[in-house]
């Protein structure tokens, strides 16, 4: 069929009809895929302690009491009922703190991926549009950016500027930009030769128009899908910087913070390192599972990511 | 082929001067390490003298420029810590990388290619299900606690190996377990996803059609082309499995470059960290660009430009 | 071809399986576990305690400490202070390098010059400034001649000044010394696989006897865990800087024991007296001193294995005056004190702590806070990575209002703790009481040790008046032997393989 035609088919229904039906398909097969709503339910469990850990958390995530440290989980000799999963080395609740630590890691992963999205997909769109000498200069950053070890920019950054929330935000940030970047280029690269550009280019679009309406919305359902996978991977980055001491600062609660604090005890203490990371564990595995689905049904090609 | 590959080794030296230029400046943006090399009881006076005789007193653009000339003449300095040439330091440590590094790849991909394609094969059924499950855990164990179990559980409690330092393959295991475990993870994954999208392309079905035996169809056909994406995993996880192995080499003691640069590092010893991160980028340069070469040979479609 | 790439990665990995293997661990060697590897084998050059411990085997000095820090005499047959600003040594006859070479007053003029030359850039400064030269009266006599009057000498020759055997040194340089050493001492090198292990065997003709102990293996495991199950495997004779909580594995009848002294390390938290701010007030720093209840933080946060100190000095330092006790415990005067003071309602409050320097201070940290939150002082605690810490917020005078920081005095001297810690000026000193300033100069310029202990008693006095520090507190040190071996815990931190044995 000529392009026309496809145009003339895609209209047979109305726009408002088209969005409603296309939803409700959504929905179903979302239903169908038991992994899926695994993964929904975990991303739904986590935004929804983040905002009423106050409400569900049993004890105050900082108070703490030395009194009460490294007691073991309720079911352990030595447990003790208030504090279900035990409490750390400074006599703090592990539940409480894990709900808490719901929003750090929210806040922390939804940001600097937004961020590194946001990044990444400039640089790809101006690489793949326009070529030549724009397209190498950023490849070789590109470059310079994977081989550079993640720690010296981490130090660095952080020790300079201060461990607080909005650096590491950064940092992590500037570490991601890459796959967006080589993606969206990638796209960009098979799309801009294709026939409805040149139509718009005769037509006497400019090349800024180009870019943002037609060529980016073509953009965004890999973008999308990459989001989610590297959504997760910013939860460990999290762990891993506070891991290095460079993580949130004391005595607020993050599960990377947790896990990098219980590192010492695991031999003797293994629930204050456990909890956090089984955590994780079970949200990286559901906003992977999520992920996954999404690009099943958003673009099969991707099957690469 | 040739014109190719000389031009990818001139990009290269760009990205390695590129590399180099941003660890000089990162590292000094997080101050001299005059107060890292100065015994406890120093004085302001010799504090500022030994400033100026190591020179960092200079404007960074000297002092880059006295680096770069060395480094033409493969000399990075001598270490501040060490007193001894930085490249030598490197370099000694580098047979103990490599062995771990290839050892953990070659586990990873021992047990992920045929997990991946037994998975794919048997798609959707329990088979797959404990597969993937098993590789999202894999992928989000903190390699700390990976380590650590190990060395309890294998080494302390059943006697089966020792339990840290490098001597013979016994020493080897665990720590290649550990790191490979990662790398396992993915790769089982994109094993999967791309035996899927192989197996479902025409001329699969095709082969099928025509009577040969489904085992042969997929050990013959599916298995080369599905390959492909999966190689370009095992180079870009090569090169950071060379840098990134720090957490296991603490753990397991193993005397790699890993624990040598971040202890470099947090050491501010600049031409340690100039030299290992040189070698390592160079490695990571090199496998890339045999990735891609490799390319062409599974996939004869690939033409590189 | 993905065959023979798999091939390749196999033939790879069996090539390189069989790498140098760790020298024989046999019955006759003692595998000696530290934290990291020393960075040198130059004596002259470092100022680390896992180097200090290979060096010990290794090289001699005219003094040393006894395992309860009592001075005596070592390759120092005799001496004696010949005026203010000399001090001369007789040195034993007859001791000899591991290389055949003699030892004799030529070789401390040699080593001692060495040290005091700046030009040099050695990491030991100790005696730059200090020392005008070293004068040899005869091949077993010499004297040291200083430029001011300096009554530490003789302890810190207790720790610094090994001799090194000339005609080996200048012929091929430091840089190969420093991978290949050449000493008098009890044990001599044989090898030295970067961050893998070092191995020493037995110095037969040592001028004090041959060693029992026929062969020394040092290796680095950085991870305390790991440390652990290296003594639990029997991997490990002695491992070195254990975590309290991780002391109930190593305690496995007939396998390992564990061993503990009290260490020369003292941890503190200091004031910054010369920022603005109510640390500033002497009242608010007594109402915080009086806040904290150390007892409880140190008996849950180290297991007790702390001993409170009420000044900068432990009883084995020279200068410790024992009638000066730390503050009580006492959160309803503190109250009193912060409302006196002008807080009634308490003030923010910011306590800076490294992360993993020393043993839990960031539990530390962390524990004082949550005591200061409880007397109505709103206080944080902010963690720096080590370079950080010391560059931009210690060297920098930049840790205001309070800070924790260890110290490990190894020369047992009242003077090297107050004056880089205390006198005004000095880099990692934050007060200026000049009353203390004055104490100091005379401390150090004086010979006469009666009267200069009496000067670090009033130091003392000072330094708790004036609160200059919250809280100190001394380390016990953990380690963990296994059961074949004899040998007790130091103070100084010190591996003496020389005085130990394995039980038959």
């Amino acid at each position: 069929m000529s392009t026309l035609e496809h145009a003339a088919k895609s209209f047979e229904f109305s726009g408002e009809d088209r969005r409603v039906a296309r939803w409700r398909k959504i929905l179903q097969k979302l239903r169908e895929n038991k992994g899926a709503m695994f993964g929904l339910a975990m991303v739904l469990a986590v935004i929804l302690s983040a905002i009423f850990a106050p409400l569900l958390s049993p004890h105050d995530p900082i108070l703490q009491d030395v009194e009460k440290r490294l007691l073991p989980p309720v079911w352990q000799t030595g447990g003790d009922p208030s504090f279900l999963l035990g409490t750390d080395h400074l006599g703090r609740d592990i539940v409480s703190r894990l709900i808490y630590g719901a929003r750090i890691s929210i806040v922390v992963s939804v940001s600097a991926v937004v961020f590194s999205a946001i990044l990444g997909t400039l640089i790809g769109l101006l690489s793949g549009f326009y070529g030549g000498n724009v397209d190498n200069i950023f490849m070789r950053i590109a470059d310079v950016q994977l081989a550079f070890p993640f720690i010296l920019l981490a130090i660095a950054i952080i020790a300079v500027l201060g461990p607080n929330l909005q650096n590491i935000i950064i940092v992590m940030g500037i570490t991601g930009w890459v796959i967006y970047a080589r993606v969206v280029r990638a796209e960009i690269l098979s799309l801009r030769e294709k026939e409805f550009i040149t139509s718009v280019r005769a037509l006497g679009g400019s090349n800024g128009r180009i870019i943002f309406n037609h060529l980016f919305p073509n953009v965004v359902p890999p973008i999308i899908v990459i989001i989610t996978l590297e959504m997760a991977r910013m939860i460990i980055m999290e762990a891993a910087l506070s891991f290095l001491g460079l993580g949130i600062q004391p005595p607020t609660p993050t599960w990377g913070g947790m896990l990098a604090d219980g590192r010492v005890y695991l031999a003797t203490s293994w629930w204050l390192a456990t909890f956090p990371g089984l955590v994780i564990m079970l949200v990286v595995l559901g906003i992977n599972l999520l992920g996954n689905w999404l690009r099943d049904i958003l673009d099969p090609r991707l099957t690469q990511l | 082929m040739k014109f190719y590959i000389l031009k990818r080794l001139f990009h290269s030296i760009f990205v390695l001067v590129g590399i180099s230029l941003v660890v000089f400046i990162i590292l000094h943006l997080t101050g001299d390490p005059a107060a890292l090399l100065m015994p406890m009881d120093a004085t302001p006076e010799q504090v500022a003298q030994f400033r100026k005789e190591m020179g960092f007193t200079d404007p960074l653009i000297v002092q880059y420029g006295r680096f770069f000339k060395g480094t033409l003449h493969g000399d990075f300095g001598l270490s501040f810590r060490h007193s001894q040439p930085a490249l030598d330091l490197v370099l000694e440590r580098m047979p103990a990388t490599i062995q771990l590094t290839a050892a953990a790849m070659v586990i990873a991909l021992i047990i992920a290619i045929p997990v991946g394609i037994l998975s794919a094969v048997r798609r959707n059924t329990i088979l797959d299900h404990i597969g993937m499950t098993g590789a999202l855990l894999g992928q989000s164990t903190p390699v700390f606690w990976l380590g650590i179990m190990l060395i309890l559980i294998f080494s302390v409690t059943l006697q089966w190996f020792p339990s840290s330092g490098r001597g013979n393959i016994w020493n080897l295991v665990l720590p290649a377990v550990t790191l490979g475990m990662f790398t396992m993870a993915r790769t089982a994954r994109m094993m999967r996803s791309s035996m899927l999208e192989v197996l479902g392309q025409e001329y699969m079905k095709t082969a099928m059609a025509k009577g040969l035996s489904p085992r042969m169809v997929i050990l013959k056909h599916a298995m080369k082309n599905a390959l492909i994406p999966v190689v370009t995993i095992v180079g870009m996880e090569l090169g950071t499995l060379l840098g990134g192995a720090v957490i296991t080499e603490t753990v397991f003691a193993w005397p790699g470059v890993g624990r040598l640069a971040v202890q470099a590092i947090y050491n501010r010893d600049y031409p340690v960290v100039q030299a290992a991160v040189f070698i390592l980028a160079t490695i990571f340069v090199l496998v890339n660009l045999g990735v891609d070469i490799l390319y062409t040979y599974l996939d004869p479609r690939v033409k590189l430009e | 071809m993905k065959k023979g790439l798999i091939l390749f990665f196999i033939l790879l990995f069996v090539a390189l399986a069989f790498g140098p293997a760790n020298a024989a661990r046999d019955k006759d060697t003692i595998v000696i576990v530290q934290g990291v590897d020393p960075t040198t084998m130059d004596p002259h050059n470092h100022m680390e305690t896992p180097a200090w411990n290979l060096h010990i085997q290794l090289f001699d000095t005219l003094l040393q400490r006894d395992p309860n820090i009592k001075m005596e005499k070592l390759m120092a047959e005799s001496y004696r202070i010949v005026n203010d600003k000399t001090w001369e040594f007789k040195i034993r006859k007859g001791v000899k390098f591991h290389n055949g070479e003699d030892c004799t007053a030529a070789n401390f003029k040699f080593s001692l010059e060495r040290m005091a030359d700046p030009k040099n850039k050695l990491r030991q400064t100790v005696f730059q400034g200090i020392i005008e030269k070293v004068e040899v009266m005869d091949d077993y006599t010499f004297r040291i001649h200083t430029k001011k009057p300096y009554p530490v000498m003789d302890a810190m020759l207790c720790v610094y000044g090994q001799p090194l055997p000339i005609k080996y040194f200048q012929e091929k340089g430091p840089e190969h010394f420093a991978s290949n050493p050449i000493g008098t001492g009890p044990y001599k090198f044989v090898r030295w696989v970067k961050d893998d292990y070092i191995l020493l065997e037995a110095n037969e003709n040592y001028f004090r006897g041959a060693p029992k102990i026929k062969k020394v293996m040092f290796r680095p495991i950085p991870e305390a865990t790991t440390r652990v199950a290296a003594l639990q495997t029997q991997e490990a004779d002695i491992v070195t800087n254990i975590p309290p909580h991780l002391m109930k594995m190593m305690d496995w009848k007939g396998r390992s024991y564990v061993s503990k002294a009290p260490s020369v390390r003292v941890i503190f938290m200091a004031f910054d007296t010369t920022k603005p701010g109510p640390q500033a007030d002497k009242r608010v720093r007594q109402a915080i001193a009086m806040g904290v209840n150390m007892e409880t933080n140190i008996k849950k946060i180290l297991d007790g294995n702390g001993i409170r100190l009420g000044s900068p000095l432990t009883d084995k330092h020279f200068g410790y005056d024992p009638s000066v006790k730390p503050y009580d415990y006492n959160p309803e005067k503190a109250k009193q004190l912060l409302a006196e003071a002008g807080y009634p309602n308490g003030f923010d409050f910011i306590l800076n702590s490294p992360n993993g320097r020393y043993l839990n201070d960031k539990e530390m940290a962390e524990a004082v806070a949550g005591d200061l939150r409880k007397i109505g002082i709103r206080a944080n605690v902010k963690t720096f990575e080590w370079g950080h810490y010391m560059n931009n917020m210690m060297y920098a005078h930049n840790a205001a209002p309070a800070y924790i920081l260890g110290w490990g005095n190894t020369s047992f001297d009242a003077d090297f703790t107050i004056n880089p810690l205390m006198r005004t000026g000095l880099l990692l000193s934050n007060v200026s009481f000049p009353k203390l300033d004055a104490l100091i100069d005379e401390g150090i310029s004086i010979m006469d040790q009666k009267k200069r202990q009496k000067i670090y008693s009033d130091a003392a006095k000072v330094i708790k008046d004036e609160v200059a520090w919250g809280w100190t507190y001394q380390q016990i040190d953990i380690y963990g032997v296994n059961e074949r071996v004899n040998w007790k815990a130091r103070t100084d931190e010190r591996l003496v393989a020389f005085d130990m044995s394995f039980k038959k």
